[in-house]
């Protein structure tokens, strides 16, 4: 069980190898940079999609780059769901 | 749960150093206890005293300094990197003959074994870069 | 109560002179050996390419980080992990890399990543 933290754009290879790495019992939360692939319709959310983790999205940082209208409320978290997942994975892999 | 935070994003650019501070704060309010951050590389620039901000952004230096001040977090720039990186205390500046410290009060310049030292008795390392 | 000893992996990631985080990592894992941490390595994505023999770093006035990893004072030499995607992706084998290195095929990364306590991703 594995906390990914993506902090990369979509056209990445951290993005790419993310996806490839993450397994079904793992998170990717995406933040910073990494926000844009939530982007619903993009190539990199069909992407997302297709990876087995399951997804969550940092708010601030959504909310930053103007995707918070853009996003399902149901995979926003802030920094305190942030803490929150590190306590339930326990290890959490940087990918920037 | 005693966490260590590793920090390889300086406060210029990105969003890791920025993250990195949110979280230390939100681990604390969870009753968490955070063991040590422990900056290295780009992320020794944090310390930097001599950064200055605009005054319509946040200064990234006051977040961090709250933390070591209100909550006692060590805050240790990795020696190597923080040296490449002009970020000196005074022993450093002295023995280069560099001029005044550099280095911001509240954190202490050190080697990889500060880092070493306080995963090995965490629950968690979280590492925070870009 | 005395803490189980962590199993910690450095995971090296970059080139190995287009950023300063690669020499960091490699640093990193030289401590972690110099201070007997149960501590494995794995070059993934461009990170491969710090293990390319025949380096010569000299000309850019850079240390060798071929050079340093090759003499990493390895003991259990399984502790060395290359993804093995990369390194076909580059066209290259373990014949060209400095030390010997155990291959990771994509479907046994995330078993793997998940042996252990801390992940250091450089």
């Amino acid at each position: 069980m594995i906390l990914h933290t993506l902090n990369a754009s979509p056209g990445s290879t951290a993005f790419r190898d993310c996806l490839a790495t993450a397994g079904a019992a793992d998170t990717i939360l995406l933040l910073g940079d990494g926000v844009y692939a939530a982007l619903p319709g993009s190539e990199a959310e069909q992407a997302l999609l297709a990876c087995p983790a399951r997804l969550r999205v940092l708010e601030i940082d959504a909310r930053a780059a103007g995707l918070l209208q853009r996003l399902a409320d149901s995979i926003l978290i802030d920094m305190d769901g942030f803490v929150a997942l590190s306590e339930t994975h326990p290890r959490q892999l940087a990918w920037y | 749960m005693i966490y260590t935070l590793l920090v390889l994003s300086g406060p210029a650019g990105g969003h890791g150093a920025r993250t990195a501070a949110g979280f230390a704060s939100a681990a604390l309010a969870r009753g968490h206890q955070v063991n040590r951050v422990f900056f290295l590389d780009e992320g020794t620039t944090c310390g930097n005293a001599s950064a200055v901000f605009p005054q319509d952004e946040t200064d990234p230096l006051e977040t961090w300094a709250k933390l070591a001040e209100e909550h006692g977090v060590e805050l240790v720039l990795c020696i190597s990197s923080a040296l490449k990186r002009g970020v000196l205390d005074e022993t450093e500046a002295n023995r280069y003959e560099k001029g005044p410290a550099t280095v911001h009060p509240t954190f202490v310049v050190s080697g990889l074994g500060q880092l070493i030292d306080a995963t090995a008795s965490a629950d968690r390392l979280v590492t925070f870069g870009g | 109560m005395q803490n189980p000893k962590r199993r910690q992996l450095v995971i090296l990631r970059r080139s190995p002179y287009g950023s300063s985080l690669a020499r960091a990592a490699v640093d990193l894992s030289l401590a972690m050996g110099a201070f007997e941490q149960d501590c494995d390595l794995l070059f993934l994505g461009d990170g491969v390419l710090q293990l390319l023999d025949g380096q010569s770093a000299e000309a850019i006035g850079s240390k060798n980080l071929g050079k340093m990893l090759a003499s990493l004072p390895l003991y259990d030499i399984e502790s060395v992990l290359v993804d093995a995607a990369a390194l076909r992706s580059f066209g290259l084998t373990t014949a060209d890399l400095v030390l010997q290195a155990r291959l990771v095929e994509p479907a046994a990364m995330n078993t793997l990543l998940a042996g252990y306590d801390h992940l250091f991703s450089c």
